[in-house]
């Protein structure tokens, strides 16, 4: 078969896939579809215009005064009572909060803490709408930052390794940079904006903080005069504008990705895939000609969306592997499950953890570059109008390619049909999946490849816990990815090597499953330096990475210690069987986290 | 309409549901959501005050003041943050890079009283989390400073707050709203969302599985096999709902009231899963049905929220233990539309062919 031919087939299965999903669509779901998309759209903007009211009414106040109650009637989380300050002192349970003569007393609860909090930021706000009213404004507001952004010489990740900002070790002497000095303007006085522009702009930023913000004061407003602030604008802004206008790219990307696994499940339906198989066409062009059409939907989507908002195009770049993502996702997703309730419980699963990935790091765009794990993040700069490197689109997307390409294969070696029309269940299947992808004839060879083709996904996991865990105090936050990175990777490992022995458990003799652990560890080792060379020095670097990659130079002891972990599992499955597993992850992780330990606590030290 | 075949139906859907075993996913996503978002929150306070990390208590942090002096210098060292070194710029801004200072402050001539505002410089080093919490530890000196230039220059002000006088605040973790108001609230939102998803999945998969007709020739009707269903997915409701407050009380987070907030959660999800049953009979197709259902969940949902006391505004009131007035009102109109839309199912599934349609 030419590639032209190839090439032709893909064309005639996706139009004839087009012509399926419109034929599903056509019976009166395209109408009803155009009038909740309006009806999404008004409902937006009314629920925009009205706040979401779900936290209204959680705390109590009680004031003696009625102009103090109206400082803080606009915010709903206050149910306000005014009465007789004697009164409210007398019935002082009954409220969180009470406000007698100016003065603000409060329950020592948590909710009343909570609520202490609340207020005092409402009143800040109150203040601040009152200021920037002020006849002279820079009575009101007497002192601005400019905040200049200084370029560090070392690499960002240097904080993280263990060094602090800089250890000035009890010197009373004023620190001496080892590098020649370069001549520094001393900045001028006055200010660059006319006092209108200032109240404006003060005026415009001081609107009520979006709902997410209640919840950290890590992020702030966003000062509207760029590196020019009032000193409670010094926090990192929240890229919240961003952040919503990046889920507006994202949420037609799940349903795409929906119709285009429930069109998989379609043809498992009664077997009807059979026709399509029993075509010369083949997999790869089953396959390809099946996600070509949902692919470019996707992207004509996202582009139409960019034109609305009239933002460069250059954001469907970042977006280019999500969407490769989700597609491959849907692919496996589709073909795995058993019934349309696993099939939504499966997709529902998924899509929360890609979520989870996609958008937290993105909330911190502003704050640290550990954010551009997720390519979302990329987009978020874009749209604030910075630019990325090429390196950086490489480091927050390859793991998406590398994976999509990975599913891809996977589902194209199974996508015949023993695998599409059984009905074993998930975990079984997963391992019949592995199973097909492996060769019994080339056993060394296929471990290999399987073993090198799970760094990325063990990558993506750990890179999923670095981010949860950056978060946690120091010491903490170490203990916990200590144990799940290794985990994770003991896992990874043991997956091809047990599909092998739970398989076909008579033809591997113990010296097999020792070379079987031996050609697994070099895989992996292989695979995870190649990919950190190309990918993720950046984060290696700090002393995360270095828990998630720890390599330091040696080869042999990394090599030992893959080799050890997956022997530990290989030996007690070969030997108990499938019981053998769990403990046997269990040993090898211990031994993963010992080690760890070891080198990472003698590091530090 | 015959109790024991809708139990007959209920039963089987619910078999089928165990023996996947796949609902252990949609518990592990909520431990999964809650798991995240509350990580996520420790750690942002515990950036914002990291003095709540035992690591960067005591910690000095080294910074250079450069320019005329002034009561900023005696702030700076009174909080006891940090070490100040007075140094000139160029030399400052070059240690800076190298990390050997973490901030450097340059400060004007400017009097305290001038008519021009008093103009900082503040030099940080780019992207770093550390410089971060740098800025907002330097945020509040800032902050006591300009209510210092404040007070020097309060008379040319022309319009006078009220003025409020707070308690020492105690600083605890601010995590109560995030639980009560956000966490609650949605998680219990979840079993609902299930539920109706998967009603659609149970009744479209009868259709396209062409179950429907061996079903149907046995002496049971549609309505009886559909409300077999309802009950199926209603029942797990409680069940997930249940094991979430039952963690969260685990975790010593307490919550009150909980018989009237299963009571709520089981109301709107029955408003939920009635309006996935209508939607799946009508396309009797699963793409098509979950789609626009899914849509129109977020439209309801979007016109719900913007409502005060909406059953999500209940349900965070309730668990914080406030006594809640209107709960019995709001749960009576859920029950109503509950009675309405169930009549409408009854007589629409009497009603319905049992062809998947197309066919």
């Amino acid at each position: 078969m030419n590639f032209l031919q190839f090439l032709s087939r893909i064309g005639t299965l996706a139009r004839w896939e087009v012509k399926r999903a419109f034929g599903v669509m056509g019976k009166g779901m395209l109408p009803m579809a155009v009038v909740l998309f309006v009806l999404l759209v008004a409902a937006t903007g009314f629920a925009a215009e009205r706040g979401l009211h779900l936290q209204d009414g959680i705390y109590r106040l009680g004031v003696d005064d009625r102009v103090v109650g109206e400082i803080f009637s606009g915010d709903e989380r206050f149910s306000i009572t005014t009465g007789d300050g004697r009164d409210l002192f007398r019935e002082r349970a009954a409220y969180d909060i009470i406000i007698i003569g100016g003065q603000v007393y409060v329950q020592d609860t948590e909710r009343g803490r909570s609520a202490l909090k609340s207020l005092q930021r409402d009143y800040q706000q109150y203040l601040d709408s009152l200021y920037s009213l002020q006849q002279d404004l820079f009575a009101a507001y007497p002192l601005w930052i400019d905040l200049q952004e200084v370029k560090s010489e070392l690499d960002f990740s240097a904080t993280q390794s263990g060094m602090q900002i800089s250890v000035a070790p009890s010197s009373t002497a004023p620190p001496v940079p080892e590098r020649p000095v370069v001549e520094i303007p001393v900045p001028e006085p006055g200010v660059a904006f006319s006092t209108e522009e200032l109240r404006q702009g003060l005026i415009e930023s001081s609107v009520p903080q979006s709902q997410l913000a209640r919840y950290s004061d890590l992020v702030g407003p966003e000062s509207p005069f760029g590196s020019f602030k009032t000193p409670s604008q010094l926090s990192p802004p929240l890229p919240f504008d961003s952040i919503i206008l990046v889920f507006l790219f994202i949420f037609p990307l799940y349903f795409m990705s929906q119709f285009s696994m429930m069109s998989i499940m379609q043809e498992r339906l009664e077997r009807k895939g059979e026709v399509l198989l029993s075509t010369p066409a083949g997999a790869p062009a089953i396959i390809v000609g099946k996600a070509l059409p949902y692919f470019i939907g996707m992207l004509a989507i996202s582009a139409g969306i960019a034109l609305w908002l009239s933002a460069p195009l250059i954001i469907l770049l970042p977006l280019l592997p999500v969407i490769l993502f989700f597609l491959a996702n849907a692919l496996i997703i589709g073909m795995v499950a058993r019934s349309f309730k696993e099939l939504s419980f499966i997709s529902i699963f998924f899509s929360t953890v890609a979520t989870s990935y996609l958008f937290f790091p993105s909330i911190f765009a502003n704050v640290h570059v550990i954010s551009l794990v997720s390519p979302l993040t990329l987009i978020v700069l874009s749209l604030q109008g910075e630019t990325y490197t090429i390196s950086q689109y490489f480091f927050s997307t390859s793991l998406f390619f590398l994976t999509s390409a990975v599913l891809f294969y996977v589902g194209m070696a199974n996508f015949r049909e023993e695998r599409l029309f059984s009905q074993a269940g998930i975990f079984c299947r997963v391992r019949e999946f592995i199973s097909t992808s492996l060769s019994s004839r080339h056993p060394w060879a296929s471990l290999f490849i399987v073993n090198a083709l799970v760094v990325p996904f063990v990558f993506m996991v750990q890179m999923l816990l670095l981010v949860l865990f950056f978060n946690l105090p120091m010491p903490l936050s170490l203990v916990l990815l200590i144990i799940s990175a290794a985990l994770v990777e003991e896992i990874a490992k043991s997956v091809g090597i047990c599909t092998f022995l739970l398989d076909t458990p008579s033809r591997w003799s113990w010296v097999m499953v020792g070379i079987g652990s031996a050609v697994t560890a070099a895989a992996f080792l292989f695979a995870e330096k190649l990919l950190l060379l190309i990918t993720l020095t950046q984060v290696t670097e700090s002393v995360f990475g270095s828990i998630l990659f720890l390599s330091s130079g040696v080869l042999v002891f990394p090599f030992l210690l893959h080799f050890t972990g997956v022997l530990c599992v290989a030996g007690l499955v070969r030997h108990w069987g499938a019981k053998g597993y769990i403990p046997g992850i269990m040993i090898a992780t211990l031994v993963h986290c010992l080690y760890n330990g070891y080198f990472i606590l003698g590091w530090l030290s | 309409m015959k109790a024991r075949n809708v139990a007959l139906v209920m039963k089987k859907d619910l078999r089928g549901l165990g023996r996947e075993r796949t609902i252990v996913l949609a518990i592990l996503l909520q431990l999964f959501v809650a798991l995240f978002s509350s990580f996520l929150m420790v750690g942002l306070t515990s950036m914002y005050d990291p003095s709540s990390l035992a690591r960067f208590s005591g910690v000095k942090y080294p910074v250079a003041y450069v320019g005329e002096p002034s009561d900023l210098d005696e702030l700076l060292k009174k909080s006891g943050q940090f070490r100040v070194y007075p140094m000139d710029l160029s030399t400052a801004v070059a240690a800076l890079g190298e990390r050997k200072l973490s901030a450097v402050i340059h400060v004007p001539p400017t009097q305290k009283d001038a008519d021009d505002p008093v103009k900082i410089t503040l030099y940080s080093i780019q992207n770093d989390i550390q410089s971060t919490i740098v800025n907002v530890k330097l945020k509040d000196v800032f902050l006591d400073y300009e209510e210092e230039l404040r007070r020097v220059r309060s008379e040319r002000l022309d319009l006078i707050p009220v003025p409020l006088e707070f308690p020492e605040s105690r600083s605890g973790p601010g995590f109560y709203e995030f639980i009560y108001g956000l966490l609650i609230p949605l998680l219990l939102f979840m079993p609902a969302v299930i539920s109706a998803a998967l009603i659609i999945d149970l009744i479209t998969e009868e259709y396209q599985h062409h179950t429907l007709e061996t079903l149907l020739s046995t002496p049971m009707t549609m309505a009886e096999v559909v409300w077999g269903k309802i009950t199926a997915c209603i029942l797990i409701v409680p069940l997930q709902a249940g094991s979430w407050l039952l963690l969260l009380t685990l975790n010593r987070i307490p919550i009150a009231h909980i018989p009237q907030i299963l009571a709520q959660v089981l109301s709107f999800s029955l408003v939920l899963v009635l309006i996935g049953a209508l939607t799946a009979l009508y396309y009797r197709e699963r793409t098509a049905a979950q789609f626009i259902f899914s849509t129109a969940v977020v439209v309801l949902m979007l016109i719900v929220l913007a409502f005060p006391h909406n059953p999500l505004n209940l349900i965070a009131l309730l668990a914080t233990g406030s006594p809640v007035p209107k709960q019995w009102s709001i749960l009576g109109g859920t029950l109503i539309l509950c009675g309405l839309l169930g009549i409408l199912t009854q007589l629409y599934s009497e009603k319905v062919s049992t062809r998947a349609p197309g066919e």
